[in-house]
């Protein structure tokens, strides 16, 4: 099994970097994980949507719709892009610790 | 056999993942021995796969028929290629030519390199049966892909992505693995939308008993197709339907139709009709789902542990009836932009749904343009049966599998593509910005719901 080195510590992840246990998720996996998302450094910006996603995954079990996510941190979708390049379900979500979704997406 | 390049084929499941829906991997040294017992045990029950097998003249005329022979131009792409792999080893070992001649009647062992293969190919298949309806034999060739995948599964050799999806089956009752909270709050929020967008509230009912319709959408509605949600849910507000959404059996697909035809495929089918009792529904109203429509539509009786005498019926047949008798008022003109339908092919090759989406989208929108060839000889999306990997050479294969489809939609001028399936909707999300169409996307119900004239 792959694992992310965080803080001298292995983080177990599956072969696409998604943790394993979103239970386990800390800020600085989220960090770790963000070079492999094309993201040189995690801003305020960033801060907001992944915190906000985390919530919510807490909250609810699942990732938001992604029109939900827009609305409530009031960033478009061109700018959650900009902010993750390789999108919200792959990029956001992937950081704060949700696993990779499943079905037709 | 001709695999002198690196075969191409989608991240399999790992052992974990294989557990989750309840396949223990059978070890490579017995792979051929135990992929032969079934192939033998299919040929004495499967009347169309014996067919596919002994009447291929290889006319080859499927070849330009199928989307993904024409977007890769790999030869064991072309229907009759594909299907080969399996017929040279049904040839070895079920036939005396093939026992007594071997490779001089084109028959081959069946090894681990036979069983990869079989992988790669037939998940490059996405059992569109367009092949099939051209045909002059009338082979089913998705018959054979079926059987192929059926045998790989009880292997082992199951893609991550088919795997992951039937295990979140089995634990939520539906592919994405929705919870009753996450449900309920996207359901909220998209009744709140409605309300900003029709001046007054629709809900969106939930779990509720004694209800007259219980509709199943497909779970990728709550995360990528909301305008889908909404429609379906104008539409039931309209007629004035009583009806409600499950939170534990929310999904309009069947994966395990997609890869295994047992266990997955059948769960969801005793859970419905569980939670149609459950919720005193007289009548069963699926969502925009095509191969989910066609898994329900022609197998529940010989999935289900039980006889049902439940009605179940298609949103979109539902819908066109309405039309029809003249009960829906609908303004084109809140539809004015060109649109064209892609038809998703178990809709139109499978369940008879051609004519009724054009009584729909025909009274729906103003400028329909038709995208040529359509109804039955549609082409596939190209991610059709849930190959929609995303590991890079299989990403880069459905890029190709979809070039005809492109060129369709872009011959039509449209700026509006509706396509009533969330497989298509999965595939064209990304696909328009390959290929650069420049079309927005929507399910036929998305299209209905808007056009409703409200008094």
């Amino acid at each position: 099994m792959p694992y992310i080195e965080v803080l001298g510590q292995q983080i177990e992840v599956d072969e696409d970097g998604y943790i394993q246990d979103p239970s386990i998720w800390t800020p600085e996996i989220a960090k770790a994980m963000a070079p492999m998302e094309q993201i040189t450094e995690l801003t305020d910006e960033h801060w907001k949507v992944i915190n906000y996603l985390r919530d919510y995954y807490m909250k609810f079990g699942i990732c938001p719709m992604i029109r939900k996510l827009c609305k409530d941190t009031g960033y478009t979708l061109k700018k959650i892009y900009e902010l993750f390049p390789t999108g919200p379900a792959k990029g956001a979500c992937k950081l704060a610790g949700a696993p990779k979704p499943t079905g037709c997406v | 056999m001709g695999a002198e390049k690196k075969l191409k084929a989608p991240k399999k499941a790992t052992e974990a993942e294989l557990r989750a829906i309840h396949i223990k991997p059978v070890p490579d040294e017995e792979k051929p021995k135990v992929a032969l017992e079934l192939l033998r045990r299919y040929k004495d029950e499967w009347r169309s796969l014996v067919m596919a097998m002994e009447t291929c003249v290889k006319c080859g005329l499927c070849a330009e028929n199928c989307h993904s022979y024409l977007g890769t131009r790999d030869p064991y792409n072309i229907p009759a290629k594909r299907a080969d792999l399996v017929r040279k080893v049904w040839k070895r070992y079920f036939t005396p030519q093939g026992r007594l001649f071997g490779w001089l009647v084109g028959a081959e062992d069946l090894t681990l390199e036979t069983l990869e293969m079989w992988y790669s190919y037939f998940y490059q298949c996405s059992e569109c049966r367009r092949c099939g309806h051209v045909c002059p034999f009338g082979i089913d060739t998705c018959e054979v892909t079926m059987a192929a995948r059926r045998i790989l599964h009880q292997l082992g050799m199951v893609p991550k992505l088919h795997a992951t999806t039937g295990a979140a089956m089995l634990k939520s009752g539906n592919h994405m693995g929705l919870t009753p909270a996450g449900i309920q709050d996207t359901l909220e929020f998209l009744s709140d939308e409605i309300e900003e967008e029709n001046g007054f509230r629709i809900e969106f009912p939930i779990d509720k008993p004694d209800s007259d319709i219980l509709y199943i959408p497909s779970s990728a509605d709550f995360m990528l197709n909301p305008e889908t949600l909404k429609g379906a849910a104008r539409f039931f507000h309209y007629i004035g339907a009583n009806w409600t959404i499950t939170t534990r059996m929310t999904e309009a697909g069947n994966f395990g139709y997609l890869f295994d035809q047992a266990l997955v495929q059948k769960e969801l089918v005793n859970r419905l009709f569980q939670e149609a009792v459950r919720l005193g529904a007289k009548k069963i109203v699926w969502g925009e789902c095509g191969h989910g429509w066609r898994a329900i539509k022609m197998y529940y009786n010989t999935m289900a542990d039980l006889p049902h005498r439940i009605p179940i019926t298609h949103i979109l047949d539902e819908a066109a009836e309405y039309v029809k008798r003249g009960l829906l008022k609908l303004d084109k003109e809140k539809n004015p932009e060109p649109t064209t339908l892609h038809d998703p092919c178990n809709y139109v090759r499978a369940c008879g749904l051609s004519e009724n989406m054009r009584v729909l989208i025909k009274a729906a929108c103003a400028d329909f343009r038709e995208m040529e060839p359509n109804r039955e000889k549609n082409f596939c999306c190209g991610g059709g049966s849930g190959i929609l990997f995303d590991d890079p050479d299989m990403y880069e294969l459905r890029i190709k599998f979809s070039l005809k489809k492109a060129e369709q939609i872009r011959a039509t001028g449209a700026k509006v593509l509706c396509a009533p399936c969330s497989i298509c909707k999965a595939q064209f999300h990304p696909m328009i910005e390959e290929h650069h169409l420049g079309v927005e996307l929507y399910g036929l119900i998305d299209l209905v719901g808007r056009a409703l004239v409200w008094d």
